[in-house]
């Protein structure tokens, strides 16, 4: 079942009087459960797809439909709900909140939505990562590996039925890295949510349902992880020209 | 040694801080200044002019007819050409209309002719005075044609004299305010002396020679000559130099008081100005860092910044003097009902170089402590992301105790009187201390709690946010709060004491200048019960053998011991009396003089039992011992003396008398009219119409005070602005991520509501607390009258406050609402 649709997606941006178009008619759609891995260089729009996708920023044209329901035009107000109860975010550089202690930052979601077990929850998800004797301690007081799993408990602690992460690893060193990546397939595993995952890692592009990759804003290539019992890399049928 | 394009770089980034530093210099500057020039126009007005304001170059001022000697003197001088000398009676006097229909207290000055030698009276036909004023025409001032119904032309029954009025007075020179007279003025001829009768021994009467000198360098020797064979303690002779003025004592003491706010003001936009330079050199810690990595001095960097400040400061200034000019013009509307309609105001030099230099010198104090702090800067901070604590050590106390020395030198230069300077600076100092106590207590224990609501919580996570400066808003909104808070509540109690409800028990009329022999028929004709008080008026010679310093306490603000005293005579306490000290009003068995002294009397000048008191009763020399201390235990609108001698003594002394009563509302004119009607001498004040000039004047006072002390609140406001905007990126980034999590708009608008009306809450109320009990203190002790807290308009000054911090707070985060996730994100990833 399709979880998320994404229909001839373009984004350009004016930079004084240029146009730059990031993306350029992007077409996904993601099933339930599924783990996707998108890839492409640097400046390639990975991110700015990530946040179309997540309802963080608005497409030029095209659009975006939620469980069926398509939310392009929804406004800031209810969008924020969705992302509150339906998406998770993992991002590069953590994006923790300062003023508050890690247990703090994982609870934030559930409290948002009046969850008298938020507590609860966050204590579960920070024993699950290991960290549960670093719950009173604020972001600045963690390493990187270790705010990074905060904010993994943080993106899982209302079930999301998506996960969005834009290079989890990026501000990591690999053996760090890899256990984060870990850490999350594991938990996506458990709570059967939908991964979308921005990453360079072939290793873990590997190990996924299926690999998109960007190149100037178009899908230059559908892949198959090994996951899927398809070979190895990017399948060049699934090629769109 | 100045790098050019590092300055221009500081100037031009962080644009909000630096306007908001530069707002602090306005606000200390146009206060300075507006203020400064506005006195200065008082005083060129209304005061500058001596000689006009006195109406002569030589004033003698007696309460008594002048002695022979005396007008002697002055007749010799007359006739060798001299001087020029006119006589002057002032007084109080209940006029009548014809056929003692209706009456009316007027304040009427008898003057002869060459009155006034300096200025002019202005009437409203515009002709000359000494034209008009001939015997039995009498000039008033409107408002006795106004609450009698008369016009020009009409007759007045004045005394024992019926006069006719020939015009109507719009200005004179000795007098240009009238808001202290109990009466609407009348001016007589002296041709009529005789004929009012009112001049009588004893009765209350300022008798003045003016003299015009006709050589302005024999004034001083003619003042001294006339001096020496003046009375002693009775017959006052100055020239216009050395003449105090009530109108003058009235302004100066008032513009001191403005001063005194001025300076409350100067400080708190001096606290502004150091939060907004901290806030602003925190910016650079970066820069700063950067550049001592690469080898830059304290010394070198310290002065780019100091330029950077300069300029800054400069820019404060510029706009500072031009806006208090522009301020300046408005203030009379401010100032109307007190001062005269044609008062000038200029623009004044002085006023800029001082305002200019206090502001400058505010500006280098304020900024020292934050410049000083930029050398502890280790260039380690580049490596550093998150905040740590300012380690504060030994040299920052001192530099604090610097600030603190520097300021306080720079009030008592302003206020050029020691004693109130450091009454006012230990009481700004409590203030601070206390506001600064009670905002660490609710703030220590705020943070000790758990709380459940998310919003709530993290509103007070933002209150202890780095660099936010919450305690230092919260200490200059409470400080000036309280002032005004204090005000209001003040202006209140007076109000509800006596404007709404004049007191049930409290006399409502004063029948003064009762002659002894007139008291029985008197007594009659009034018909009611009533305390008669003799009055014998003496002053004091000398306390403990300390003569009384004539010339220093006409200095002194507040009551001055040189003035004339009325004394009283009776063996017993009054009903709202009690003795503090003392077993009995007086005792048996001992020598010599006793009298008894009133509490508020002994305290201001320090008189304890045992002490011996010298007076002088028109001539007649007394020394006496305080042997008891009484209080009173009414309202203060019950007569009262500071002293009490026992009847024996004071029984065959000059005097006059005075009764107190209380008449039906409704009745006193009636009465008032049938009194004065069988006694013309005899005034009559209705006391619940004084008030009422007296609640005018009060209103105005307390208004304009309000009005000044608004200012302080504007620092306070900027100092909330800057504490927004030092945490700006704080405060965005948590915005954003909590977007991100799904927060909608009104939570986060929900947060920086709470977090600006905890804060507005927190002042507001700690204000409160404290001008609460100012008042209550001031009422109950200084006042003496029955305190109200007024709860409804506490309410309305808690809300007022919240509103103003709230919207303040979210009017300066709109930037920080407005700010699109993804941007911020975006910004964020690339560092
Ligand atoms: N607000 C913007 N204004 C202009 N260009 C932008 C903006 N945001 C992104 N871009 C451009 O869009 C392109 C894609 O960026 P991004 O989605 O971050 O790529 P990736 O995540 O794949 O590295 C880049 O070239 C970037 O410069
Ligand atoms: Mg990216």
């Amino acid at each position: 079942m399709t979880i998320l649709e994404a229909q001839q997606l373009t984004k350009t941006y004016r930079l004084g009087d240029r146009e730059i178009c990031v993306l350029d008619g992007v077409s996904v759609a993601v099933a339930e459960g599924e783990f996707l891995v998108i890839q492409g260089s640097s400046g390639s729009g990975k991110t700015t797809l990530l946040t179309l996708l997540s309802g963080l920023d608005k497409p030029t044209s095209g659009r975006i439909l939620l469980e069926g329901i398509d939310i392009t035009d929804f406004k800031e107000e209810e969008l924020a709900p969705l992302r509150n109860t339906s998406i998770g975010f993992v991002f590069q550089s953590f994006h923790l909140v300062p003023s508050l202690t890690a247990i703090e930052n994982v609870m934030f979601p559930a409290e948002l939505r009046h969850d008298h077990d938020a507590e609860e929850k966050a204590n579960i998800l920070l024993r699950r990562v290991g960290l549960l004797d670093r719950a009173g301690n604020f972001p600045h007081q963690l390493s990187g590996g270790e705010r990074q799993r905060v904010a993994i408990c943080r993106a899982l602690i209302n079930n999301p039925k998506i996960v969005f992460a834009d290079e989890p690893t990026g501000n990591l060193d690999s053996s760090n890295g890899k256990a984060i990546l870990d850490l999350l397939l594991e938990l996506q595993k458990e709570r059967r949510a939908t991964l979308i995952l921005v990453t360079h890692s072939q290793e873990i592009a590997r190990t996924s349902d299926r690999i998109i990759f960007l190149k100037d804003g178009r899908i230059a290539a559908h892949g198959l992880g090994s996951h899927q019992g398809g070979r190895d890399g990017f399948s060049e049928q699934h090629h769109v020209s | 040694m100045f790098h050019k394009s590092f300055i221009r770089r500081q100037l031009t980034r962080s644009r909000q801080q630096t306007v908001v530093f530069v707002l602090c210099v306005v606000l200390s500057m146009v206060t300075l200044i507006a203020l400064d020039s506005f006195s200065r126009s008082v005083n060129e007005s209304m005061l500058m002019d001596a000689r006009t304001l006195h109406a002569g170059d030589i004033i003698i001022h007696s309460h008594y007819d002048f002695s022979p000697t005396l007008d002697d003197a002055v007749g010799s001088l007359v006739k060798q050409g001299l001087i020029q000398a006119a006589r002057v009676y002032d007084l109080y006097s209940v006029v009548r209309t014809a056929g003692d229909k209706d009456s009316l207290l007027v304040d009427l000055k008898i003057v002869e002719p060459g009155y006034p030698f300096y200025g002019a009276v202005e009437l409203k036909s515009q002709r000359p005075l000494e034209k008009v004023l001939t015997q039995g025409n009498i000039i008033v001032e409107q408002g006795v044609l106004d609450r009698l119904h008369l016009q020009a032309g009409d007759t007045l029954n004045v005394g024992e004299a019926t006069l006719m009025i020939a015009d109507v007075v719009l200005h004179e020179p000795d007098r240009p305010v009238n808001f202290f007279s109990l009466g609407p003025r009348v001016f007589v001829s002296s041709r009529d002396l005789e004929a009012l009768n009112l001049v009588q021994k004893g009765s209350r009467v300022d008798h003045l020679y003016l003299l015009k000198v006709q050589d302005p360098g024999n004034v001083d020797r003619l003042a001294a000559e006339l001096r020496d064979v003046a009375t002693p303690d009775r017959e006052r002779v100055d020239t216009y130099r050395t003449a105090g003025s009530r109108i003058k004592r009235f302004f100066d003491n008032f513009l001191f008081f403005l001063d005194l706010i001025a300076i409350f003001t100067l400080l708190l936009a001096g606290i502004g100005i150091q939060s907004a330079v901290t806030a602003f050199l925190q910016e650079k810690e970066k820069t700063v860092a950067i550049m001592k990595a690469v080898g830059a001095t304290n010394r070198f960097i310290t002065l780019q910044f100091i330029v950077v400040l300069c300029l800054l400061g400069l820019a404060g200034t510029v706009l500072g003097v031009l806006l208090g000019f522009f301020l300046q013009n408005f203030l009379p509307f401010v100032f109307q009902g007190l001062l005269p309609q044609n008062i000038r105001t200029g623009i004044s030099g002085w006023a800029v170089l001082k305002g200019f230099f206090l502001g400058v010198f505010a500006v280098a104090i304020f900024t020292s402590l934050p410049l000083y702090r930029l050398r502890d800067l280790k260039p380690a901070v580049i490596f550093r992301k998150e905040e740590t604590g300012n380690r504060r050590g030994l040299p920052f106390y001192l530099t604090v105790l610097g600030v603190v020395l520097v300021f306080a030198a720079m009030i008592l230069w302003q206020l050029r009187d020691v004693r109130i300077g450091l009454y006012f600076i230990s009481g700004v100092g409590v203030l601070i201390a206390l506001a600064t106590l009670l905002s660490e207590a609710v703030l220590l224990s705020i943070r000790k709690r758990k709380i459940k609501s998310l919003p709530l919580r993290q509103a007070f996570k933002g209150l202890f946010r780095p660099r936010n400066a919450t305690k230092a808003v919260i200490v200059t909104l409470t400080a000036s709060l309280s002032v005004i808070f204090s005000i209001t509540l003040l202006d209140k109690n007076l109000d509800a004491n006596f404007i709404q409800s004049y007191p049930e028990d409290a006399p409502n009329v004063f029948f003064l200048d009762i002659q002894t022999s007139q008291l029985e028929a008197f007594s009659r004709e009034l018909g009611i019960q009533a305390e008669y008080y003799p009055v014998v008026r003496g002053r004091i010679r000398s306390i403990n053998g300390e003569p009384v310093d004539v010339a220093r306490e006409w200095q002194r603000r507040g009551d001055n011991l040189a003035r004339e005293f009325n004394l009283t005579y009776r063996d017993y306490l009054l009903k709202d009396e009690a003795l503090l000290q003392g077993e009995s009003l007086f005792r048996t068995g001992v020598e010599g003089v006793q009298v008894s002294v009133l509490d508020t009397f002994a305290e201001a000048n320090g008189i304890k039992m045992g002490d011996r008191i010298a007076f002088n009763i028109q001539g007649v020399p007394l020394d006496t011992t305080v042997v008891s201390i009484r209080t009173r235990t009414k309202e203060f609108i019950q007569p009262f003396f500071y002293f009490v001698f026992q009847e024996k003594v004071l029984k065959a002394a000059p005097q006059t008398v005075f009764t107190a009563v209380r008449l039906p509302p409704r009745e006193i004119s009636a009465i008032q009219n049938r009194m004065v009607a069988s006694f013309p001498n005899v005034s009559v004040i209705d006391l619940t119409e004084t008030v009422q000039v007296f609640a005018r004047i009060l209103g105005k006072l307390s208004g304009i005070t309000r009005f000044f002390t608004l200012f302080s609140i504007i620092a306070g406001v900027l100092i909330l602005v800057s504490s927004v905007l030092a945490t700006r990126f704080v405060r965005t980034q948590e915005t954003v991520y909590f977007k991100i999590l799904g927060a909608r708009r009104s939570f986060i608008l929900k947060v920086l509501t709470l977090e600006n009306g905890i804060l507005g809450l927190l002042s507001a109320l700690i204000a409160l607390l404290l001008s609460q009990a100012g008042s209550w203190t001031i009422s109950r002790w200084i006042f003496d009258i029955a305190y109200h807290p007024f709860p409804l308009w506490s309410l309305l000054m808690i809300f007022s406050t919240l509103a103003l911090v709230v919207a303040v707070g979210l009017v300066s985060s709109i930037s920080i609402l407005r700010q699109k996730p993804v941007i911020f994100l975006r910004e964020q990833t690339e560092e």
